[in-house]
């Protein structure tokens, strides 16, 4: 037995060198200032006006895009689960496919839905009905967020709920439990590891995008990942880039604390 | 006879085009332990499943205490199941799985709370009110799945291959266990297995079905000493079946040798299956026997030595307290009244349809 | 009814997932350049796509990159998963710990966290960079994708097996891996889709001259999309279509027919294996004639350029290479800000660099340029010598820099939509074009244009002056439809706004496409701008980047690259050469000095100041 442990030994150099330290740097990085000294300004930058209004802004787009698409995910994922089909597998393709497409070409596209003279308008127009202004607004943020990162709600909800047994259903029923309530007892409290990981997934990167922001708002509306990115490619200020990274790491922690209390098992994985 | 509680009337079910139960009639007593015995794939299941309201069939009515409840969804229906695999809601614990029911019927907390406490009583179980499900061994896991189901008071319990996933000592207990608790309680049972000696030991009636027809019906008693068809006699135990010719009344002819027999009404000259329970055949001194033959085999049981007998071309499965060592003649001796005549079915299908006419 | 209503929302979420795909599959046959207008149907992106090196390039180390971090992550992932199941549960929580980092954590700072470490080790940024931090970023789904799979085995088949006289390596290939090969295999497949799609961690840890698909489409965002790119992932996508539908397709015919469990894993294996064949085949080959293209001119000689985006006709680079045995590795930047700090942080050795007027007197100040060596940059004589006294602003001896491009900062307008006269920066302030205008989204740019219409300098360091314009640019800011750089043109071209700031040199090409657009220095006065060519302290090649400048400056080279980037030269011979006259005289493109007599260009005016104004740009941003 002791020899299969030395298996994860190549595992654990590169995590130590490739995860921990360069986590470590972003800490050093973070809690120092250009000459080196140790300081707690990296992280106080995050309550100017400017980037406290970046980090709300980022906490409530990418909250409403996670509660989207948990709403539009869990009907679906029952839908399939119930659906029978024998193969898994192509339940994940569908939507696994469209990663295929490039991302940024997947988002570029919504620009050529969305645009004022963009299909969607084209569409509405043909029917007379009046356009929608849905570009470089928050909206078309939020759809760009809903659109990219639906499949990571959908494939572990999908995956928790096609793993309870039907039999658990059966017996809430059997003891006189109806639709509704054998939902909300059973089903709800049963698929909710995969919930967790669903709303991480979805919640991470949307908290921390900068090209979704980017494309689909016109640079004119600016998120806490528009704000790191541009502090390490433009404003080369690596260390308040770091600082602000750590504010957002805490977020990160917290859901991470939040995944390990409901999903012991890791159940509610992707696969 | 106890008044019916449960009529299956000309019940049909398929899936995917395969028919799994095909007009199926069947009647349930008040306060028997019926079992439904087959082979995995003779419908018992799915009967037990369109019992419980999981399964509506093609055809056919389902009368539940004078009322037809063929429609009804499971939650309104005045019966409860114990699953294969329990089914435990595992994330609440062994006192929530078991208010689950009572909680919908809206009993009052304190009713609930000594409800608990009396089921957990009854399956010897005090003290585990917060463990969770995971936490327990299977058969206690089994003896809460049943505390849960028989807390709502059902007139009827279906159990589905209860005992299944433990081990045979284990087994042997929860089958005394249930007897126990079908006495106490004095609900109706059905329950579904395919374990023959299961079926045998907890049974009033014994349901024998393959390829969703009923084959017999019947005590354990019944079924075991007068099978009707093959089927029931492979099934059921072990035994000799030979082919043989009714020569007329009380006389059979088995591998050229004749044999006195109680059977009447078969014809001349009939063909016939012969069955002989292994312990019904006496090994005796060569003269002594009808026909004879040479011992191949020899097992020590326990209880018994297990012997092979070559005798007429056939070889003989003979269970005896007497030992007879290899190679040694004996003679073959079988009481009348231990020998079961049946019809020969005519084609495969036949041999299914068997006994229902 | 209920299955009606299921089926209309299965089939209102799939159109969401498939309506962008479409629409990149439509625009792949559409012969116009521009997003935004459909010209008649078209395969000639299919042919070029196949001739377009730098697309194919990208291509290959996308594939490359995804194939082998997907095939290493698996490997150690599934040995690490193997080990991990054997360990002790409290260790077993520490690791898994450490596991879930990259996959919890947000890209940008596991990109930005390998970046530092790639830096502070000194590692050249490159392709290898990409791999390991792809690689690392796999391995968590690898051990996520195989770890299931392990728990379920029966850890008494390995028993089993080693009791029947197998070694323990034998026993586990032989037992234990077709049991998890499924989810290695599912690994396999899921780090390979997720390298693939990876755009945010490969763009901070991808070095120069290498691009991944992702890192070449976000560098061409903001100068409009070449339709190649649509013709390739159209065929990526639908090849890895037919391929999966292939896979999910088979084994569902034999279950129909009810064969037997066995018989359906002996089908269903070779099908598995196809993938990953024929990926391996696709590399090695797509590998194979990259290789071929590049051998023909694999030379000990580099030089390393960095220059803005669409900013030199790619055949130039060729006959550069042809004359002088030179191999030219080429990258690009989007604007002076993101060129800067990586000249800067120097992680990458550049030799040639193309920055603007202020950003070359900061490059200077801060010591990063390294002097010319004019004996080997004749063609100097070529270049407009006023154009070398106005460089004299931001290089006051001409020592660093060989001016390139030249122009203005304009409005540009769309005649249907603008019915009032456009000769001042004040209409980019009138309600009226509310939702119409584009604004530039850079600091300088932005505050040029606030700051020339208050009548100030555009370098201005007064503090009253700058919060006016601050203001100013806030109470813009519900006007302005999006700050872009480069899709400027593209937007204007297909009517999706009025008026937007521009650089004199896209005007042109707007014009030809769009005819309706006009082109106009505001009466304020603007920024004149020059782009120069500097040699960084830091070059290796110094001498093959004063070739390839010196290059550059020959009146064809120098035309040849006007006419693809349709900005104004300071090349007198080259503007002899203009076939056209209209172009040749055009006052958009060389402005009398009337027309530039309000006209500035920019200075640096110090880091101080610097992050004053990208402080207030961030206030007006955020706002």
């Amino acid at each position: 037995m002791n020899k299969k442990k030395l298996l994860s030994g190549p595992y654990l150099l590169w995590a130590s060198a490739f995860i921990i330290i360069p986590l470590a740097m972003v800490v050093y990085y973070g809690l120092t200032n250009t000459e080196g000294h140790l300081t707690f300004e990296n992280l106080l930058a995050i309550g100017t006006v400017e980037n406290f209004k970046a980090l709300c802004l980022s906490l409530l787009l990418s909250l409403i895009s996670t509660i989207i698409c948990l709403l539009l995910a869990y009907p679906l994922a029952l839908m399939l689960t119930n659906m029978n089909v024998s193969q898994h597998g192509f339940i994940v393709l569908i939507f696994i496919l469209p990663m295929w497409m490039n991302f940024l070409l997947r988002t570029l596209a919504w620009q050529t839905l969305l645009e004022k003279n963009g299909i969607i308008n084209q569409i509405l127009g043909f029917f007379h009905l009046p356009a929608v202004q849905l570009i470089n607004t928050p909206y078309a943020i939020v759809l760009g967020m809903v659109y990219n990162f639906l499949p990571f709600m959908v494939l572990p909800l999908y995956n928790v709920l096609s793993k309870i047994d039907k039999d658990v259903i059966s017996a809430a029923r059997d003891l006189g439990a109806t639709e509704v309530y054998t939902f909300r007892k059973i089903i709800f409290p049963l698929s909710l590891p995969g919930v967790m990981s669903g709303i991480i997934m979805v919640f991470v990167p949307a908290l921390t995008t900068f090209v979704i922001s980017d494309l689909l708002g016109g640079s004119k509306i600016l998120l806490i990942g528009n704000v790191i990115e541009q502090k390490f490619k433009q404003g080369s200020n690596w260390h308040v880039g770091s600082g602000l990274s750590l504010v957002l790491m805490v977020f990160i922690l917290i859901s991470m604390v939040v995944t390990t209390k409901y999903d012991k098992d890791g159940e509610g994985g992707m696969f | 006879m106890k008044p019916t509680l449960v009529d299956l009337i000309h019940i049909s079910k398929g899936f995917d085009g395969q028919l799994v139960l095909d007009d199926l009639n069947l009647s349930i007593h008040e306060n028997e332990f019926l079992t439904l015995l087959g082979p995995s794939g003779c419908g018992k299941t799915t009967t037990l499943r369109i019992l419980g309201g999981f399964e509506s069939p093609d055809s056919g009515q389902v009368i539940f205490d004078g009322k037809d409840i063929t429609n009804l969804p499971p939650n309104k229906r005045n019966l409860n199941t114990v699953f294969q695999k329990y089914a435990l809601f595992s994330h609440m614990s062994v006192e929530e799985n078991i208010a689950f029911g009572l909680k919908i019927s809206g009993k009052s907390d304190a009713y609930i709370r000594d409800k608990i406490k009396y089921a957990l009583k009854l399956v010897n179980l005090e003290g585990y009110e917060n463990r969770l499900p995971d936490s327990l061994s299977g058969g206690q896991q089994q003896r809460i799945a049943i505390a849960r189901a028989i807390v709502n008071e059902p007139r009827l319990l279906l159990l589905d291959e209860p005992l299944g996933a433990l081990d045979l000592k284990l087994r042997q207990d929860m089958q005394y266990e249930l007897i126990r608790l079908k006495n106490e309680l004095g609900i109706t049972f059905i329950y579904v297995t395919h374990d023959q000696e299961e079926a045998l030991t907890m049974s009033d009636t014994i349901v024998v079905m393959n390829q969703g027809y009923i084959q017999q019906m019947g005590s354990p008693e019944d079924i075991y000493n007068e099978p009707q068809n093959a089927f029931v006699a492979d099934f059921i135990g072990e035994s000799n079946i030979i082919e043989g010719i009714m020569l007329q009344d009380r006389l059979v002819e088995i591998l050229g040798a004749k044999f006195p027999c109680v059977d009447v009404g078969f014809g001349h000259n009939k063909p016939v299956d012969v069955v002989i329970r292994p312990e019904d055949v006496d090994l005796v001194e060569p003269e002594l026997g009808t026909i004879q033959g040479v011992v191949s085999h020899l097992i020590f049981k326990g209880v018994h030595y297990e012997m092979e007998v070559q005798a007429n071309g056939f070889e003989w499965l003979v269970h005896s307290t007497d030992m007879f060592p290899v190679g040694k003649e004996v003679g073959i001796h079988v009481d009348p009244f231990d020998i079961q005549i049946m019809n020969k079915p005519e084609s495969e299908d036949e041999e299914a349809i068997g006994v229902n006419e | 009814m209920k299955k009606t209503a299921r089926n209309i929302y299965l089939g209102l979420i799939l159109l969401l997932m498939y309506a962008p795909i479409g629409t990149l599959i439509v625009l792949s046959f559409n012969s116009s350049k521009s997003r935004s207008k459909w010209g008649g149907f078209t395969l000639k992106w299919y042919r070029s796509l196949f001739q377009d090196e730098a697309i194919m390039s990208a291509l290959y180390n996308t594939l490359a990159i995804a194939f082998l971090s997907a095939l290493i992550a698996t490997l150690i992932g599934t040995c690490a998963a193997i080990g991990i199941t054997a360990m002790k549960a409290k260790w077993r929580t520490v690791i898994m710990g450490v596991t879930n980092i990259p996959v919890l954590n947000s890209d940008i700072v596991t990109g930005i966290s390998l970046m530092l470490l790639f830096i502070a080790c000194r590692f050249t940024l490159g392709f290898s960079t990409i791999l390991i931090a792809h690689i690392t970023f796999n391995i968590p789904y690898a051990i996520l994708s195989v770890m299931p799979k392990l728990k379920q085995t029966n850890k008494r088949t390995y028993e089993a097996a080693r009791d029947l006289g197998a070694g323990p390596f034998q026993a586990f290939m032989r037992v234990v891996f077709p049991d998890i090969l499924p989810g290695v295999l599912s690994g396999f497949l899921m780090t390979f889709t997720m390298s693939l799609d990876d755009f945010i961690i490969t763009h901070f840890t991808k070095g120069p001259g290498v691009d991944t698909l992702s890192t070449k489409i976000y560098s061409e965002v903001r100068k409009g999309i070449r339709p190649e790119m649509y013709a390739l992932s159209t065929l990526l996508f639908l090849s890895v279509m037919v391929i999966m539908i292939l896979i999910n397709i088979s084994p569902k015919e034999t279950d129909k027919k009810a064969v037997s469990a066995s018989a359906k894993k002996k089908r269903k294996a070779p099908l598995y294996q196809v993938i990953p064949a024929a990926m391996i085949l696709f590399v090695t080959v797509t590998g194979f004639f990259h290789h071929l293209r590049t051998t023909g001119s694999v030379s000990e000689k580099q030089v390393i350029v960095y220059n803005w985006g669409e900013y030199l006709d790619p055949e130039v680079l060729d006959l550069f290479t042809e004359e002088t045995g030179i191999q030219v590795i080429y990258e690009e930047f989007e604007t002076n800000e993101i060129m800067y700090p990586k000249i800067l942080s120097g992680a990458i050795a550049y030799d040639v660099v193309c920055p603007s007027d202020y950003m070359i007197q900061r490059m200077r100040e801060n010591n990063l340029l390294a002097e010319i060596n004019w004996d080997n940059v004749p063609n100097l004589k070529n270049i407009d010598p006023t154009y070398l006294e106005q460089s004299q602003s931001f290089d006051p001896e001409n020592k660093y820099s060989v001016p390139y491009c030249v122009g203005t900062v304009g409005i540009l307008y769309n005649k249907t939509m603008v019915d009032d006269p456009v000769d001042s920066w004040d209409i980019l302030w009138n309600p009226k074009y509310a939702d119409s205008i584009l604004m530039q989204d850079s600091v300088r740019d932005a505050f040029a244009v606030a700051l020339k219409r208050l009548g100030y300098s555009l370098n201005s360091l007064e503090v009253d002056e700058l919060i006016q314009a601050t203001d100013d640019l806030i109470e813009q800011k519900p006007l302005v439809q999006a700050y872009v750089v480069d899709q400027v043109r593209d937007k204007m071209i297909g009517n999706e706004a009025a008026l937007g700031v521009i650089y004199s040199g896209e005007a042109l090409y707007t014009q030809r496409e769009n005819p309706d657009l006009e082109y106009v220095i505001p009466k304020e006065g603007s920024n004149v701008w020059i782009d120069s060519w500097v040699i960084p302290a830091n070059a290796k090649n110094k001498e093959n980047a004063e070739a390839f400048i010196n290059f550059l400056c020959r009146p064809d080279i120098a035309l040849m690259n006007f006419e693809y980037i349709t900005y104004a030269t300071p090349n007198t011979a080259a503007r002899a050469l203009i076939e056209d006259e209209s172009i040749r005289n055009s006052s958009v493109l060389f402005p009398s000095a009337e027309d530039l007599k309000d006209c500035e260009t920019f200075r640096f005016l110090g880091d101080e100041a610097d992050s004053y104004y990208n402080e207030l740009w961030n206030k007006v941003k955020s706002n």
